[in-house]
């Protein structure tokens, strides 16, 4: 019975550190505060459950966001979200990125509310590598973890959701623009 | 390296992805190249607004101490002692007087009722049906939770048309849905979302092969609850692990049609 117990602690040191950052990220995920709630706890009551089969040495805290995201994804939400990208034609093919002076500006002197927002339309395969790289500061071989995908589907991923990005806040930008100059005539 | 290469390189520069040497050659190309410089240093700022913007929920206490509780529990259900000492192992048995009690009623019913076999059986098949469409990689043909969409899909598909209520301010979500067969006869599958369940509504035309005649039923080992009905020569069955009262509740809301 001991090994038992000590397994069971030895879970919660590993894996409570990381519960704010489940937290958010669930939360980003599927939108919704009582969803994110029951993501995390079912994250942990799996990992807990298959804490044997982990392989120590190995990256913890890709498995733990594995196991969350792979939770999300048989969720309602996850569920309706995996077929509509089905549903879409998912390009993952290289991102060729013109550096246009205003559009490079546009994340960095967006406002945080616009950014969120911006972040929060991405379409959930490009939302999610960027928030574990940008926000959670993973490597691309712990994202592709995560993800289960290749390493180059992580960097074409994230090239294309950093450049969405761009494109709906300098989008949005020039509108706020024009609006203004609308109102003052 | 052209600036495009080293541009076309920025984001894993930012992301301390390039090899140390290659890192240290970018830097020395952006000492002296101004568009480079300012790219990667838009892209830093870039990604720290996106850090501060992404950190940006915060769990409750309350659900960090369900969630504790709920691992805690879990491992003392495996008869391992966390915080309390170790309960005597008979309290976490299994109630057998119930189970033999079930198993007598559940005889004594196979030996009165005749042919409730296999009604039953036919349920469980449209259980098992719930089961491998929903695990399967395609659940659903027709996305959408526009019942305007997901009714005429059906045309064409399959030898009878239905209707569909509207959903709106009901706590049941209209996932999509899908050809079916049971019994050789094809049929639809639809597909409900009420929390975090899936509910499927079968409706096949109401064939003697069918052979269903009970209006609901608990399949108490796989914990499923089924319903069914018919109306204007159609079969409609019920299939889902929610409680016995929601799943009564989208009955008479696709009844009410």
């Amino acid at each position: 019975m001991k090994p038992d117990s000590a397994e069971h602690q030895e879970f919660e040191q590993l894996a409570l550190p990381l519960f704010d950052s489940l937290y958010n990220f669930a939360r980003w995920l599927s939108k919704d505060k009582t969803e994110a709630e029951d993501l995390v706890q079912e994250t942990f009551a799996k990992a807990l459950r298959g804490f044997s089969s982990f392989a120590p040495g190995t990256d913890f805290r890709a498995w733990m966001f594995r196991i969350l995201r792979n939770t999300f994804l048989t969720s309602r939400t996850g569920l309706q979200t995996k077929l509509t990208v089905q549903l879409d034609v998912e390009e993952e093919g290289p991102v060729t990125t013109t550096w246009d002076t205003p559009e490079t500006l546009a994340i960095a002197s967006a406002t945080r509310e616009a950014l969120q927002q911006a972040i929060e339309s991405l379409p959930v395969s490009y939302r999610e590598v960027v928030l574990l790289c940008d926000v959670e500061e993973m490597k691309y071989a712990e994202i592709a973890e995560v993800l289960s995908v290749p390493i180059g589907t992580v960097m074409s991923r994230l090239a294309r959701g950093r450049k969405l990005l761009r494109e709906a806040l300098s989008a949005e930008r020039a509108l706020t623009a024009r609006s203004k100059v609308n109102d003052r005539r | 390296m052209s600036c495009t290469e080293w541009q076309s390189r920025v984001d894993a520069y930012v992301d301390g992805e390039l090899a140390p040497d290659e890192a240290q050659a970018f830097r020395a190309h952006a000492a002296h190249c101004p568009d480079c410089a300012s790219v990667a240093l838009a892209q830093t700022e870039a990604k720290n607004a996106i850090r501060r913007a992404g950190q940006r929920y915060e769990p409750s206490s309350e659900l960090r101490a369900r969630v504790l509780a709920g691992m805690r529990a879990s491992t003392q259900r495996r008869g391992v002692t966390v915080l309390e000492p170790s309960r005597p192992k008979s309290l976490s048995w299994p109630p057998w007087p119930l189970a033999a009690a079930a198993v007598i009623l559940l005889a004594a019913g196979l030996f009165f009722f005749d042919g409730r076999n296999q009604r039953s059986n036919s349920l469980e098949e449209l259980a098992d049906l719930h089961v491998t469409n929903l695990a399967s990689s395609t659940p659903v043909e027709v996305v959408s939770s526009d019942r305007h969409t997901v009714k005429p899909w059906f045309q064409g598909r399959i030898p009878f048309t239905f209707d569909l209520p509207d959903l709106q301010g009901t706590p049941f979500i209209l996932i999509g849905g899908r050809v079916t067969y049971f019994h050789q006869e094809p049929g639809a599958h639809l597909i409900f979302a009420y929390q975090r369940h899936m509910i499927s509504a079968f409706v096949f035309r109401d064939t003697p092969q069918l052979s269903i005649a009970k209006t609901s039923f608990s399949d108490r080992a796989t914990s499923f609850n089924l319903q069914t009905w018919t109306h204007d020569g159609l079969r409609y069955v019920l299939v889902s692990d929610v409680n016995a009262a929601a799943l009564q509740q989208l009955a008479s809301l696709l009844q009410r049609h």
